[in-house]
């Protein structure tokens, strides 16, 4: 009755079978086929952020990006930005800031600053808000972010 | 459902001719429905492995091709040769939010024709020619010619947008896209795409394109005629705004009822166009 | 880590690592083998009656397990105060999205499917969508055997009349005779939606003895398990609720009838389902914040004493009771603002209409009655000639004042609230002047709340290596009590936050809380953690008296978890030597509890006349102030905050951290109200934008990039090391200080929100013309 369709995709730099159907997206896949559950589902259209992952580096929505039309493009999730032995600096900044209140939309944010960082090293205050303007949070009103943000550039350079 | 990745336009014609198939493009209106479940596709016809669909052409005469699978992101980091470069670029860095830009295509939101989107009024202000490519054939049709109606455009069952040709716009101008949006990212409540060029203090050339003002995205040729050879003063630009808003016939809709759309398409025209004179100076 | 005081350090939450990593798991992160999903059967209709049911269909899709409708089970009703509603609709549906039917099936897809094959039979009755259309004679009763429900006390409730309720302090007929200015308005509000990132979600399992147990995220394990209970007409003993981490509350993800649902479903099927609503479901029947009107009158003196002030509020409830009575009560009360007012009048009634129910939302009426009231003081500034920071100094409530119902305050920083953000706004660098065509204008509003409300308790354990287990019921829905209440623990007993394990919450084993709401959770259960863990260092000076041979008076605790006599540095013992000595010595381990219910001073009948008031004991105020600076676009009517300031005297920060990000988080929720977010119901009550991509909550640019938080730290006597709550104080105060600055910016009084551009622009071309 549904196709399943069986292929692979690299995430996190693992090279991943998947068995889906067609219409599945690469947030479903991340979370229940892959058992990565960092990736959260917030609204499935896009708007929120919470499921943002990246492609070949770029941030982008795992709720609306087939997983089948993935193909050789690396996936990157917030499980694969950790160091082995210690957290990426944007995680450790946001740690360190306070600015994490329920966590929710957390993952999104690291991934989208990984890759505001590495395009943009030494980003005015001004910047990272627009390189955020795709992610939303409701607990914290985004001050102590953009502070975290800052500092973890700071702490890069 | 069916998943396919023609590596030819050719098979992608064939496979959208089926009954229930889709093209996916960037799929950032195309998933959000299906998740929504407002839409459910027998075949996805993924159009990602199709050579230079996805190429910029950004020419030396200012004039470009931009393919209908090149990302809104990629357009807003094009370096702008010409005014209509320029609008491009501006209009495409102001959609949805940088995660949308990484996906999203133009030749998907063309198509996809919302009237509160970005790109139909900057196609249009622009003067563009949509590339279709079908069962029957190729062929060109303006951008004039192209936005029918809500959601609706020129293009048959069957048929995709392959490229948008961009002529480079007034020699020596400037351009500006003003989006009004009550939050930032939001779709427009009203939009306008200006290109203009002066000399000697007189206005030469002028093309202003609404959005968000009517099903489709609006020009008025006898607005732009009524500004040549004025020197785009208050009085001017807003004669041109009246009329501009007088063929507006705007939604009514949570982010704004009708009348505060018309209300603001002259204010909206007169920054563009202020916002582009600057840009001269 | 270091021996550092952890009283108001900021600790990063003890789980932010695991948030940060994308470790930390929320209910849909979990799955069990075998694990269903749920999808439920929704109205199409905002009032109809239920004819018949058709489910064979949806039952006899491969992949169904269990299809259950309101039609399966004995009306059995819960509500807080008034038990008007079912776990699924039952005879009728009073909104457009109400729950049905639910159906448990091996995958999303084919129980989403099942879901569209149930047949429903309507008779579609007329609808009521508006408070003057319910009370209209004649209008269609949403709840025909009203008069039959139970109820926790007498609410007159009647017709489409939900509740009503009444509070006078002292003469406002006869105050009006001396008053020099009398001032009156209406004011309204929208319905806003908690919009949590993570949408409600439940996990249901069955164990082998029938017992059930709820993952759900929720705001009260203990209240999670009373209503599936309820609900399923079993014992409490047969139903374990747990909670993982919960992805934002706000009031939203307490008293829903998912839970239920799910655990209905996998006692019928003997599987675990999974329920999670999509974001649209969750907007659609979950619940709302209160739509409000509210009629305001202020009278003062020429020099700005303020005699008496009346209000006249309603509510629009929507279809089920919920906590609306309390939050009628909560709004009545706070509608005489933070000042001394002599004289005052509040009757407020809350109405049915046919639109999903309004019920809890942080700040719970607050921010309405704050709007019409903060509003009004602006007016009557002007009408004085008085500066509006002026006229609220003046009236602030003080340190002493017998207040609200004759509490005493033994604190009350409101003026200096006041003066801080005043300070803070004109020490602030000039802005650069606003483009053509644009506006900019400064506004004030002062602000207060309660955190002692009802019970709690603690449960401190410590162990036999010296580390430690704190118990409590709290409930960390992102607000940071996990953090805080190890941190009181741990400066108790003079102990690294690291050597104490907090439990999570499990109504087989934590110590009761009620919910965490009201901000009471750092006031409450900080005090009940206080409490216990003095227990434990009390048993610890007693046995190290016995062991060390001397008096426990003589006795200190001294950092890193060591105990010792007083100016003898040499002569101490580790808390493992103490605990092993009781637990194998003595017979029994060292442990501390400590339980309450709010004790503070009771308000006085014979100053305050309250009827019908639906809370119990509550006070303990924390005062604040708000200031904004705003832009107007003239030609559009965009505002835009572009600073903000936000003072409140929080008692003591236990987490400076947590508390300056909780005084931001307010505000954003605040300026969503003011100018962003409504929910937005068309002609036929269907609610038009359950989607984050309509339903508009402030993004990163939306926001200003400051929104400075000033905490001032006058102790609460009562509270644990001084603290009080803030959860929520910030809030109220937003929509009138935007609204105040807006008309120092472009001479234009908004009395509805949110003030949307259009609305902006309309009040600017009346103003003109």
């Amino acid at each position: 009755m549904r196709e399943t369709l069986e292929y692979e995709i690299t995430v996190n730099g693992e090279p991943t079978p998947v068995r889906a159907r067609a219409e599945a997206t690469l947030l479903e896949v991340l979370r229940t086929e892959c058992g990565l559950t960092g990736s959260k589902r917030g609204c499935d259209q896009g708007v929120c952020g919470a499921c943002t992952v990246q492609l070949d580096g770029r941030p982008v929505r795992g709720c609306l990006t087939l997983a089948a039309n993935v193909g050789t493009r690396k996936v990157t999730t917030i499980e694969g930005l950790a160091g082995a032995s210690a957290l990426h600096p944007v995680q450790q900044a946001l740690l360190d800031a306070g600015a994490i209140q329920c966590g929710f939309c957390t993952p999104g944010f690291v991934v989208t600053l990984d890759a505001l960082l590495r395009e943009n090293p030494r980003p005015s205050a001004d910047a990272v808000r627009h390189g955020l303007s795709g992610n939303l949070c409701r607990c914290s009103g985004y001050v102590k972010i953009v502070e975290a943000a800052l500092r973890a550039a700071g702490a890069q350079s | 459902m069916k998943f396919a990745l023609p590596e030819t336009l050719a098979d992608a014609i064939a496979l959208l001719g089926e009954d229930g198939a889709r093209c996916l493009a960037g799929g950032q209106s195309l998933v959000a429905m299906m998740n929504a479940r407002l839409v459910s596709p027998s075949t996805i016809v993924s159009l990602r492995a199709i050579p230079g669909l996805d190429r910029i052409e950004s020419r030396a005469d200012g004039s470009l091709l931009i393919g209908a699978m090149a990302r809104h992101a990629d357009v807003a980091r094009l370096t702008p040769r010409s005014p209509a470069g320029a609008l491009f670029a501006t209009a495409a860095g102001l959609i949805g939010h940088p995660a949308i830009r990484n996906q999203g295509t133009i030749g998907g939101s063309i198509a996809h024709a919302d009237p509160s989107a970005d790109y139909p009024a900057v196609v249009l202000c622009a003067g563009a020619t949509m590339h279709i490519a079908g069962p029957a054939g190729n062929r060109a049709v303006s951008a004039a010619e192209f936005f029918r109606g809500y959601y609706e455009t020129a293009l048959q069952p069957g048929e995709i947008v392959t490229a948008v040709e961009v002529p480079a716009g007034p020699r020596g101008g400037a351009a500006h896209y003003e989006k009004y949006s009550l939050v930032d990212g939001d779709f427009a409540v009203v939009s306008a795409a200006v290109m203009l060029a002066v000399e000697n203090g007189c206005c030469t050339a002028v093309q202003i394109a609404v959005g968000g003002g009517a099903p489709v995205p609006i020009r008025s040729a006898a607005a732009e005629a009524a500004l040549i050879g004025t020197p785009l003063g208050e009085a001017d630009i807003a004669a041109a705004a009246r009329t501009l808003a007088e063929a507006a016939d705007p939604i009514d809709d949570f982010r704004g009822s009708a009348a505060y759309r018309r209300k603001l398409i002259p204010r909206i025209v007169a920054r563009a166009v202020a916002a582009a004179k600057r840009k001269l100076a | 880590m270091s021996t550092a005081d952890p009283l108001g350090a900021s600790i990063p939450r003890l789980e932010a690592r695991d948030k940060v990593a994308g470790t930390a798991r929320y209910v849909d992160d979990f799955v069990r083998p075998n694990m269903l999903h749920a999808a439920l059967v929704q109205s199409p209709f905002a009032h109809a009656r239920i004819r018949s049911y058709n489910v064979e269909k949806a039952r006899a899709l491969p992949g169904v397990r269990a299809v259950v409708t309101g039609a399966d089970m004995p009306v059995r009703r819960v509500g807080a105060m008034l038990k008007d509603e079912t776990m699924l609709a039952t005879g009728k549906v009073r909104y457009v999205g109400e729950p049905v039917a639910a159906v448990a099936a091996r995958d999303p897809e084919t129980a989403a499917l099942a879901a569209r094959l149930v047949e429903v039979d309507y008779e579609p009755l007329p609808a009521v969508l508006t408070i003057d259309a319910a009370l209209a004679p004649g209008a269609p009763i949403l709840h025909e055997e009203l008069a039959s429900y139970v109820r926790t006390m007498e609410g007159g409730s009647q017709g489409n009349l939900m509740w009503s309720s009444r509070l006078v302090e002292g003469d406002v007929d006869q105050a009006w005779a001396k008053c020099d200015v009398i001032l009156e308005a209406t004011f309204q509000t929208q319905a806003q939606q908690h919009a949590y990132l993570e949408t409600n979600g439940v996990l249901a399992e069955v164990e082998a003895n029938g017992r059930i147990t709820v993952i759900a995220a929720c705001q009260s394990v203990h209240h999670v398990q009373t209503r599936v209970a309820d609900e399923l007409g079993v014992p409490m003993s047969q139903i374990r609720a747990q909670v993982p981490r919960v992805g934002g509350g706000f009031g939203g993800k307490h008293a829903t009838n998912i839970h239920s649902i799910a655990a209905w479903l996998a006692r019928a099927t003997g599987k675990p389902v999974k329920l999670v609503l999509s974001r649209a479901m969750d907007m659609e029947i979950q619940k709302s914040r209160h739509p409000s009107r509210i009629r305001i009158k202020t009278g003062a003196t020429r020099d700005g004493l303020i005699l008496a002030r009346e209000a006249d509020i309603t509510l629009d409830g929507g279809a089920y009771a919920d906590e609306s009575p309390n939050v009628l009560a909560f709004c009545s009360l706070m509608v005489r603002g933070p000042y001394r007012v002599p004289n005052l009048r509040v009757v407020s009634r809350a109405v049915y209409t046919n639109k999903l129910r309004a019920g809890s939302f942080r700040a719970f009426g607050n921010p309405q009655g704050t709007f019409a009231g903060e509003s009004q003081m602006d007016e009557l500034a002007a009408k004085l000639g008085i500066d509006p920071l002026e006229l609220r100094l003046k009236n602030a409530a003080q340190p002493g004042d017998h207040w609200v119902g004759g509490h005493t305050l033994h604190t009350c920083a409101l003026r200096e609230c006041l003066g801080e953000v005043r300070k803070a706004q004109k020490a602030a660098p000039p802005l650069p002047p606003p483009a053509p065509g644009r506006k900019r204008g400064v506004g004030f509003s002062s602000t207060t709340s309660i955190s002692g409300l009802m019970g709690t308790s603690a449960s401190v354990h410590l162990r036999t290596d010296g580390t430690v287990a704190l118990n409590t019921g709290c409930v960390d829905i992102g607000q940071g009590s996990d953090t805080a209440m190890t941190q009181i623990c741990a400066a108790v007993l003079k102990i690294p936050v690291e050597r104490i394990a907090y439990a999570s919450q499990d109504s087989d084993l934590s110590p009761y809380n009620w919910k965490t709401a009201a901000s009471r959770s750092t006031y409450m259960t900080g005090r009940a953690v206080q409490a216990a863990a003095t227990v434990v260092r009390e048993k610890i000076m007693e046995h190290t008296a016995e062991m060390l041979e001397c008096s426990a008076a003589d006795l200190e605790l001294r950092e890193g978890g060591k105990v010792g006599l007083v100016g003898v540095p040499g002569k101490e013992l580790g808390f493992k030597d103490v605990a092993m000595r009781s637990l194998f010595h003595v017979g029994g381990p060292i442990l501390g509890y400590h339980g309450l219910v709010y004790d503070g001073e009771k308000f006085d009948p014979k100053r305050t006349l309250m009827e019908r008031f639906a809370f119990s004991n509550l006070g303990v105020y924390t005062f604040g102030a708000t200031c904004v600076e705003v832009e107007v676009d003239e030609l559009t009517g965009r505002v835009q905050v572009l600073r903000a300031w936000s003072a409140h005297d929080v008692g003591k920060a236990i987490n400076r951290a947590a508390c300056e990000g909780q005084i931001q988080g307010a505000f954003t929720h605040g300026l969503g109200l003011a100018l962003y977010e409504q929910m937005i119901w068309d002609d036929d009550g269907r609610l038009a934008n359950p989607s984050l991509a309509d339903y508009r909550v402030p993004g990163i640019l939306d926001v200003p990039p400051q929104i400075t938080p000033i905490i001032l730290e006058f102790p609460e006597p009562s509270g644990p090391f001084g603290a009080k709550g803030v959860g929520e104080v910030p809030l109220p105060g937003v929509s009138p200080a935007i609204a105040n600055a807006i008309a120092q910016a472009v001479g234009v009084r908004l009395r509805q929100l949110p003030m949307t551009p259009e609305r902006v622009l309309d009040a600017l071309e009346a103003e003109a013309t």
